[in-house]
């Protein structure tokens, strides 16, 4: 990930097309019988480039915040195993980048494809996600569901009845071009 | 025998009290928790930048007071307020999430501060949460 952000501002001369943010909003929601689960992050970095159509994410795990001290802690030492991994990234693509206009302010449905790599296990993910150009900033947005099992993420099941088989996940970040 | 029933059932309902107190408290004020760095932030910055698996080892999920002067602040109304400081990297720095009822209004760009957070890696800054002013 450093490499692309440095290659990014390396470049930055060249190809004004590169939008990015440190502060974008990732949160995680699980339902289940005996309790709901909510987590929210607001340290994730991401990068768009405009011109490929090519977004990347990355995310500490240590730094999302629950509202249960034994829950953040249980998340991390037990379930993610942060110290180990202590990262979460995607890296993809639009699907659909000619329907999407980054120098046009407007709403565009997207269609983003690519690879989510969590606790040291990657799978693919396909998802929609919202884009908004205003004003020079790219909001987008997405929602989509995980499945717990795919990331190798243990459940013990004494507590299988407080934890959902799937995450839902909500991203929200506003990207800026970078300033030269 | 019913003595010993009582006591049992005594026993059990305080064991399941502070099992249920355990389970319900809330994530800790690092103020509370013992500090385990004391550091620049220029320096927290150029170990992370020297060898990450190393730093992540040192410092991720440790309480950290880390000291250092004002690049930015990012206040509530936009959403998680935050503190940037130097870092001695033209672009990246040291990100102090804070804690909310610290308000990034109250530090200026310039200013020398030590803030009290949690470590919790490195992106393209090193990341703070729960920060609270030192």
């Amino acid at each position: 990930m450093f490499s692309l952000i440095a290659l990014v501002f390396a470049l930055n001369g060249l190809h004004a097309q590169k939008y990015f943010t440190r502060e974008g909003k990732i949160s995680f929601h699980s339902s289940a019988v005996v309790e709901n689960i909510e987590a929210h992050n607001t340290s994730a970095t991401s990068v768009v480039d405009t011109e490929t159509g090519n977004l990347e994410f990355a995310v500490l795990i240590k730094a999302f915040q629950f509202e249960k001290a034994l829950m953040q802690e249980h998340f991390n030492e037990n379930y993610l195993e942060s110290d180990k991994f202590p990262k979460a990234t995607f890296k993809g693509a639009l699907v659909n980048k000619a329907d999407v206009n980054f120098a046009k302010d407007g709403t565009y449905k997207a269609k983003v494809k690519g690879n989510m790599t969590l606790h040291g296990v990657t799978n693919p993910v396909a998802t929609t996600a919202v884009f908004v150009v205003k004003s020079g900033v790219i909001s987008t947005s997405s929602e989509f569901n995980i499945a717990v099992a795919d990331y190798k993420i243990e459940i013990p099941s004494l507590v299988k009845d407080n934890i959902a088989k799937e995450v839902q996940v909500v991203v929200k970040a506003d990207l800026q071009q970078l300033k030269s | 025998m019913k003595k010993i029933l009582i006591i049992t059932a005594v026993f059990i309902l305080g064991a399941a009290g502070v099992g249920f107190y355990l389970s319900q408290k809330p994530v800790p004020s690092v103020n509370d928790l013992k500090t385990d760095f004391t550091v620049t932030a220029t320096d927290l910055f150029a170990e992370y930048q020297a060898n990450e698996e190393a730093a992540n080892q040192k410092y991720n999920g440790k309480i950290v007071e880390v000291s250092g002067v004002v690049k930015e602040t990012k206040n509530n109304e936009a959403g998680q307020p935050t503190v940037v400081l130097e870092s001695g990297d033209p672009m990246f720095g040291v990100i102090c999430e804070l804690k909310e009822k610290e308000q990034a209004s109250k530090f200026s760009n310039g200013q020398q501060v030590m803030l009290k957070g949690e470590c919790t890696g490195y992106l393209m800054d090193v990341v703070l949460a729960r920060c609270v002013e030192k």
